[in-house]
This record gives structure tokens, C-alpha cells and sequence, in this order.
């Protein structure tokens, strides 16, 4: 499924003189929560264009304002300054372009691995048998064919996270906006769980906005790194990761790899 | 929960741990009867040794032989089936009502605020003052202790309708958020099946609590029933029917609580799985 790869697999040119069109345009952008202490600064005045296609990686402390930038991104929250354009128009709502993951896979135990992920498209109103069969190919492709039938609580963490991301490509989004999707996961299935994702929505097209702590992750998914510091959450700079694609483990060792992350350590030291 | 092990490999140690678990509840059922053959003993032996008198406590025999005579009273049929409808109807109604105020104060904020302390109050009242209030109102008839009924039963359902459904994990809501599904899709798929194991387990105190309105309801002024028939065999010194008249009403409980707990499982099929683990 999912073929039309959207550049070519080993150009080793990424995101700075990137052509393609952007996608997301985020403008002077910035939340401030009343608490009854008074105003919080969540998030100052970020700027940021992110193209379609690209894979963008958020990294820094708690706090930083990673995730009020996602939830701004994905309709959930409205801004207090400035704005986000998905397609060139302002979002003030979430949109069915738009696919959100979660921490948890938010899986409803009463409904098999494929009523969960045909949940959305009962939402939508558009449950038909193409849906059906679209569904089946992406359990397909996330390697949960065998498992249909199956009710949430019978598979591993590991499992339950491709019904997850199952549930979200099956309605096809432009944008895929994940908050520490694989955070609770072990090393290992974490590992295998972000090289499958890279592959399905590179292959796909897909624009991925990508919140982490993990700074390795950060830099080893992304085509650049956003890096944020907290008090106030700011954008603190973005590291253009010219690491060839398909990424692999074995990059990891690479000095360029290295350099990258100690690039991103300077700036989260010095915010 | 089997979060870390796959589903082929999950059956394999699932088999293995069950047939211990089996062994285990073997074990259990057995201590349990020899408890039960041990009580019925003393029961049968205290009262023909005459440690106490037989019209204090009957025999255990006796009170067997009264229940076998009670039944086959003409008059028996009409005094269960009175207290078995007003229980069947004080449940129903009773939950219902849980249900829909349940519903309503956890969708709505504002009637939680304004509504809750009253809630909160009317619980800390032991309601069973009520019961000459409503022989009062509502006569000697069924309906008084209908009524008496609604009123113990309608609490928990309430408290745990409105709790199941305010445990709904913030992301769930906001993924349903994030698909744009509107409050009433988001209660549907989501928020009722999610409370529904919540909202069963007070539907089940809910019955025992309907038995005890009825029964007090009779207590304190009625024709018929089976709480009459306490009052009315305690006034003989009929112990023994008394005792009996006890056996039927837990009869009417026990058997009330495993429909009850059938259809959880039934209907909550996904906690028996999480739980068999």
C-alpha cells in the first residue's frame, strides 16, 4: 500500500534547500495560560514553515512547550498571539487532515483491532467496504494482519501503538502530529516502532510533526530538529539533519550523527 | 493486563497459569463448604441438646420442614409475588432514575454544581426515617414501598454512572476531540462503555438496597408481603417460619444478584478478559 515515495531514497540533501511546497506556516505563534497565580507564557512567538513531506522532530525539557505547539497545531487549542495555517488556512479547529497520536494508544477494549480502527470513519460517516479493505491493508502493512479479530488488551504495548498509528492512516491525513507516541515503549520495540514509522510516511507522503525528549530520536527521525527551552517555552533553534534517507541504525555510529546531537545539546545548554 | 508479552505467548503462560488457578479455586470451594456443613451442624445440635431453646432457634431440620409447609400455603403465592414486584419495581425504577441523574450531572457542569451538595445531603440522611413518612403519604399498599425502595436504591447507580463517566482518560477525549466527533458520538462510542463496568457494579448494590426498602417499607406498615409475614410470625413466636420467610427472601436477593452478574459479563465481556489475566 501507499507506494509514490515523495523524493528520491538517498539524496543526501534535506530540508534547507527544499523545494517542496509547505504545508504548515506557523507565524509569531505563542500561548499564555491564566492560572489563578497569574499569566503563564506557555510558548513565545514561534516561527516556523514546515513543508510537505517533511519529518520535523520536537525536542526539549518539560515544560518547553512542545506539546501546547502540537495541540495549537492540531485545532485542539486556540492560540493567544499569532497563528498556524494548515494549507494556507488559519486553524481554529481540528481537521480531518490532521491524525493525532498519543502517548497511549487510546484503544476502546470493547472494540477488536479492526473496530478500533475503523472508529474514526464511523465519526466521519464514511464506514463503507472500500474503508473496510483500506483498513485491513494498513493493519496489513503495520504487521497486525493476523490480528483483526483480536481485542486490544490481548497484544503488547508495542502492538497496541501500530493499531494506534493503523487508526490514524486509514483516514489518510496530510499531517501526522505525534506526542511522545512510542514514550512508554522499551528501547527495543521504541527502535523498531520509529523505523517503521519513518518508512509508512515517507512512502506515503505524510508531514510528521514529532515530540520528543529523547534527543537521539530527535535527530535520528527528523529531517531538522526544532529545539526548544522552557521559562518561558521558546524555539530555541533548528538543526537541519542532512543525514541521507532511508535512515538505519548503523548511522547512529556515523560522527556526523554525533555532531548533530552534540549541536542539539549546545542549544538546549545554552537556553 | 498482558502489556508485555505477545498474544501466542500470552495463551501459552495463560494455560499454564490457569490450571494452577483452577487448582487454587478447587481449594477455596472446599473450605467454603466445609464452613457451610460446619454452621449447619451446630445449627442442627445446638438447639436438640437444648443448649438453646428451640424457640429461639430452631433446628436447621425444622426450619426446612416450616419453609416446605410455608410453601405450600395457599396464601404464600400472593405474599412473595407483593414483595417481589415491589422490589422488581423500586429496582427499576429506582436505577433508572440513577441512570438519567447520573448522565445528567456528568454532562453537565452546571447541574452538578448547583445539584451536588443536595446529592451529598440527601445520602447522609438514613433514609429508612422515611418509611413511616411514606406509609403516610402513600398508603399500606405496594406503592409506599415502591417508593421506599426507589429512594436506597437510586443512590449508587447515580454515584457511579456520574464517576464512570468522569474517569473517561483525558486522551480519549481528546483524540474523539481531534476527529471532530461531536459530544454526543464521544458519549456513544466512548464515555458509556467506558463507565459501563462502573455504572453495573452500583446497579448491583442497587438491587440489594431495593430488597431492604421493600422489606423495611413492610416492616413498618403493611397487609401483605413478605415483611408482613416476618412481622406476623415473629408476633406468634413461629420462629422457625420466620427463619423460612428469611431463606426465600435471600433466595430472592442471591438469585436477583447472579442475573445480575451474568449479564455483566454478558454485556462487560472485555473486563472479564483483562481481568482473566
Amino acid at each position: 500500500m501507499m507506494v509514490e515515495p515523495i523524493r528520491g531514497t538517498a539524496s543526501p540533501i534535506v530540508a534547507a534547500q527544499d523545494a517542496r511546497p509547505p504545508i504548515i506556516e506557523i507565524s509569531a505563534l505563542g500561548k499564555t495560560f491564566t492560572l489563578d497565580s497569574g499569566p503563564v507564557v506557555a510558548l513565545e512567538s514561534v516561527d516556523l514553515t514546515i513543508r510537505k513531506g517533511e519529518f520535523i522532530s520536537f525536542v526539549g525539557p518539560s515544560g518547553c512547550g512542545k506539546s501546547t505547539l502540537l495541540n495549537m497545531v492540531a485545532g485542539l487549542l486556540s492560540p493567544s498571539q499569532g497563528e498556524a495555517t494548515l494549507n494556507g488556512a488559519r486553524i481554529d479547529e481540528p481537521s480531518r487532515q490532521v491524525g493525532f497520536m498519543f502517548q497511549t494508544a487510546v484503544l476502546l477494549p470493547w472494540r477488536t483491532v479492526e473496530e478500533n480502527v475503523l472508529m474514526p470513519a464511523e465519526i466521519f460517516g464514511t464506514r463503507t467496504q472500500a474503508l473496510r479493505e483500506k483498513a485491513r491493508s494498513v493493519l496489513e502493512a503495520v504487521g497486525l494482519g493476523e490480528f483483526l479479530k483480536a481485542y486490544p488488551q490481548q497484544l503488547s504495548g508495542g502492538m497496541q501503538q501500530r493499531v494506534s498509528l493503523a487508526r490514524t492512516l486509514t483516514y489518510e491525513p496530510d499531517v501526522l502530529l505525534m506526542d511522545e507516541p512510542f514514550g512508554a515503549l522499551d528501547e527495543f520495540t521504541r527502535e523498531a516502532m520509529n523505523l517503521e514509522l519513518m518508512r509508512i510516511t515517507q512512502a506515503a507522503g505524510i508531514t510528521v510533526l514529532f515530540v520528543t525528549h529523547n534527543i537521539t530520536e530527535a535527530v535520528f527521525m527528523a529531517d531538522r530538529v526544532v529545539v526548544m527551552t522552557s521559562r518561558p517555552g521558546k524555539v530555541s533553534g533548528v538543526v537541519d539533519v542532512d543525514l541521507p534517507r532511508p535512515r538505519d541504525i548503523g548511522q547512529m555510529q556515523e560522527q556526523r550523527f554525533t555532531e548533530l546531537m552534540f549541536k542539539v545539546r549546545g542549544i538546549l545548554g545554552h537556553g | 493486563m498482558a502489556k508485555s508479552a505477545a498474544l501466542q505467548m500470552g495463551q501459552q503462560v495463560g494455560a499454564s497459569f490457569q490450571n494452577g488457578k483452577k487448582q487454587e479455586d478447587l481449594r477455596y470451594r472446599l473450605y467454603s463448604l466445609a464452613i457451610i456443613i460446619v454452621i449447619l451442624a451446630v445449627w442442627e445440635i445446638a438447639p436438640r441438646l437444648g443448649l438453646v431453646s428451640p424457640i429461639i432457634l430452631p433446628s436447621f431440620t425444622a426450619v426446612v420442614g416450616a419453609l416446605i409447609s410455608l410453601m405450600q400455603q395457599d396464601f404464600f403465592l400472593r405474599h412473595f409475588s407483593v414483595t417481589l414486584t415491589e422490589i422488581v419495581a423500586g429496582f427499576v425504577l429506582g436505577t433508572s432514575i440513577g441512570l438519567v441523574l447520573g448522565i445528567a450531572l456528568a454532562v453537565w457542569p452546571a447541574a452538578k454544581r448547583i445539584a451536588y451538595p443536595f446529592v451529598v445531603g440527601f445520602q447522609a440522611i438514613p433514609k429508612i426515617v422515611f418509611a413511616p413518612l411514606f406509609i403516610a403519604w402513600f398508603g399500606f399498599g405496594m406503592s409506599s414501598k415502591v417508593v421506599m425502595a426507589v429512594v436506597i436504591s437510586f443512590f449508587p447507580v447515580l454515584i457511579n454512572t456520574m464517576v464512570g463517566l468522569e474517569s473517561v482518560p483525558a486522551e480519549a477525549r481528546k483524540l474523539m476531540r481531534s476527529i471532530k466527533a461531536t459530544p454526543l458520538q464521544t458519549f456513544r462510542k466512548v464515555s458509556l462503555p467506558h463507565a459501563l463496568p462502573v455504572i453495573f457494579a452500583g446497579v448491583k448494590a442497587a438491587l440489594t438496597f431495593a430488597v431492604i426498602g421493600a422489606i423495611v417499607g413492610e416492616f413498618v406498615g403493611s397487609s401483605e408481603g413478605l415483611g408482613y409475614l416476618v412481622e406476623l410470625y415473629k408476633n406468634q413466636l413461629r420462629i422457625d417460619r420466620v427463619f423460612a420467610v428469611i431463606v426465600i427472601l435471600a433466595a430472592i436477593g442471591a438469585g436477583g444478584y447472579f442475573l445480575l452478574e451474568w449479564l455483566d459479563r454478558k454485556l462487560i465481556f472485555w473486563r472479564s478478559d483483562v481481568e482473566g489475566k
